[in-house]
């Protein structure tokens, strides 16, 4: 299957017919991928999927069995210096040498990055590096001593370090704290925007993905099964829209109104239960992608003299189409 | 940063990440025990039971004795967890995702591995020469050390490629520093009955299988080196100065080891240049 994301402009990453095979029935692909520069691509998977292994060939640390992987143009087994140039990795739950400090590791690291000529410069660019990472008291902790979080923080860190025009994140919100997660959503989110850099990230949070990327690649059992904008992932896998709605409790006369309109497939009735006798929600399930019948639908609670606090629709859709996704896939086993 | 500074990037990362082992700390330790006891040992005993004209060659004893098993064993210990220890705590992965040289890491992992084992051999060869000189004296003939510190280092680099080159293969400590042990004293007990059954039956085949086992020119070479410079009088005295070296010639001896170097060197360069970057071991 042909997943490619991009195709108009020189891609950052591409995987063409790549197959890792590791034997005993352990194999992902043929994967086709095109990764542009800028994008933010959300990369989605259930465990075992084969996310990490596509990191690890974008990485040149696992060598494809066949087809071909290329980073900023290069083979990044046979090319590894000029392919992972400006390039930047950041694992899930890092193993991170324990004997060092946050300061320690990440000398040795910008010792291995071709930018630092000048120590003064390493010096500041790990300050700063410390400081927005939140972990500048902690600099001559040794890791071993850090908790779960703070070494992702030193993950993300070490990543960040010498001004890297891609980022490669598997599961980069992992053991973070909700402040933690805000802030590197924020710090990713500036590095696309001011920086105009390439982030490819994998995440089972569907919410991040939603709110930080752009585009999204699902893969399934070690194949690209849908990529795309959020959008266009969501429109291809559901054939249906939802509308979210926070009223006043509702009159059967009222409901039974708004299932004559003929868009309408089904409303939840389970979430009409007012909260504190204030407030319902409910999710109308509609037939259609496209169609926007929210004036109808609140013309409707209006006029019944209930109370319409909020109407929202098509939210957190990616997660439904990830989840319908996989049902498919599997045969409703998720 | 140019290759060199990258290469003594991981030099220095391999000694501190060998020193925060602790395995490191207990070998200083026991060079430190093995280069002085055995002085203050021969002191107690009284020194009229050792010839007075030993006494200024005495700084030897420290440096033959603990050669054949202390350092290999040593240059073993060091070298089985250089790469196999990084595989197994998963912090490989990271450091092989920069825009590094493959070659660039190994190299400075073997040299970093090496030079730590240089600064124990010269430890040793250190406390030895002052440990005679406190109990028995001003020492005579000093001038070799060198020599025979390089010696030492070059004999022992056999066994620290073998057990560097089996860490990078199996990629478990443990094993890799089991396996080199067993080949090392396999060699040397093989050795032992080769050249004993030679001289009971002066078949050159046991000869020659004796003079090509890895332990034949790494116990060879420093004594091939020293013999010239020291009086009979200490190789007399000190009976494991075996002076009826297996191989023949110090050439012979530089070659055969050299042979092996090389070879598991390219081993392991090879594996390592072409094979997968495994992920942590559980």
């Amino acid at each position: 299957m042909a997943a490619t994301i991009s195709t108009n402009s020189s891609a950052i990453i591409e995987f063409n017919q790549a197959i890792k095979d590791y034997g005993s029935n352990k194999k992902i692909g043929p994967v086709n991928l095109k990764i542009k520069k800028g994008e933010v691509v959300g990369f989605l998977g259930p465990n075992g999927s084969g996310k990490t292994t596509c990191i690890r060939l974008i990485l040149g640390l696992i060598k494809a069995t066949s087809g071909t992987v290329k980073i900023n143009g290069f083979n990044p087994i046979s090319n590894h210096v000029e392919a992972l140039r400006n390039v930047a990795y950041s694992p899930e739950l890092p193993n991170i040498q324990t004997f060092l400090s946050p300061r320690e590791f990440l000398n040795l690291i910008s010792h291995e990055l071709p930018y630092f000529n000048d120590n003064t410069i390493r010096q500041n660019e790990i300050n700063k590096i410390l400081e927005l990472v939140g972990l500048r008291e902690y600099s001559d902790v040794k890791v071993g001593k850090l908790s779960k979080g703070m070494v992702q923080r030193l993950s993300v860190a070490q990543a960040l370090i010498g001004s890297p025009k891609t980022l490669i994140l598997d599961e980069p919100m992992i053991g973070l704290d909700p402040a933690g997660t805000a802030h590197f959503r924020k710090v990713f989110r500036n590095f696309a925007s001011k920086d105009h850099g390439t982030v490819f990230m994998s995440s089972h949070v569907m919410s991040e993905v939603e709110s930080l990327c752009t585009s999204v690649a699902i893969i399934h059992r070690g194949t690209i099964l849908f990529q795309g904008t959020v959008a266009e992932v969501t429109k291809k896998v559901l054939n249906y829209s939802l509308i979210q709605l926070e009223t006043s409790p509702l009159t059967p006369k009222t409901i039974q109104k708004l299932t004559k309109i003929k868009e309408i497939i089904s409303i939840d009735p389970t979430l009409n239960k007012p909260k504190n006798n204030q407030k319902t929600t409910m999710e109308i399930t509609l037939n259609e992608k496209d169609v926007d019948i929210r004036p109808l639908i609140s013309d409707i609670i209006v006029k019944s003299g209930a109370k319409l606090y909020t109407i929202k629709q098509n939210e957190n859709m990616l997660e439904r189409a990830y989840i319908e996704a996989l049902k498919e896939k599997d045969g409703g086993q998720h | 940063m140019s290759r060199f500074e990258v290469i003594f990037t991981f030099i220095q990362y391999e000694i501190k990440r060998a020193i925060a082992r602790k395995k490191v700390l207990a070998l200083v330790a026991f060079t430190i025990l093995l280069g002085i006891v055995p002085y203050y040992a021969l002191s107690a005993a009284g020194s009229t039971l050792i010839p007075s004209n030993i006494y200024p060659y005495i700084w030897v004893v420290g440096v033959f004795s603990v050669g054949p098993l202390f350092l290999n064993f040593t240059a073993i210990l060091i070298a089985a967890g250089a790469m196999a220890e990084e595989y197994e705590q998963g912090t490989a992965e990271l450091l092989l995702s920069k825009p590094i040289r493959r070659s660039d890491y190994f190299i400075g992992k073997f040299l970093g591995g090496y030079t730590l084992f240089l600064f124990i051999l010269a430890l040793n060869i250190f406390l030895s020469v002052v440990s005679a000189f406190t109990f028995f004296g001003v020492q005579s003939n000093l001038h070799i050390i060198p020599g025979l510190f390089l010696a030492q280092a070059f004999s022992s680099l056999v066994f620290y490629s073998l057990a560097f080159m089996l860490g990078e293969l199996i990629r478990r400590s443990s094993l890799a520093y089991i396996f080199s042990s067993a080949i090392f004293f396999s060699s040397f007990i093989i050795s032992t009955f080769m050249g004993l059954i030679y001289t009971l039956t002066e078949n050159e085949l046991y000869k020659t299988i004796q003079i090509y086992l890895p332990t034949s020119p790494a116990n060879s070479l420093p004594i091939q080196y020293a013999l010239p410079n020291l009086p009979q009088s200490i190789t007399n005295f000190a009976g494991f100065i075996n002076t009826a070296t297996p191989v023949p010639t110090i050439e012979l001896s530089i070659l055969i080891l050299l042979t092996y170097t090389l070879i598991t060197i390219a081993i392991a360069a090879i594996y390592f240049l072409r094979a997968d970057i495994s992920r942590k071991q559980n």
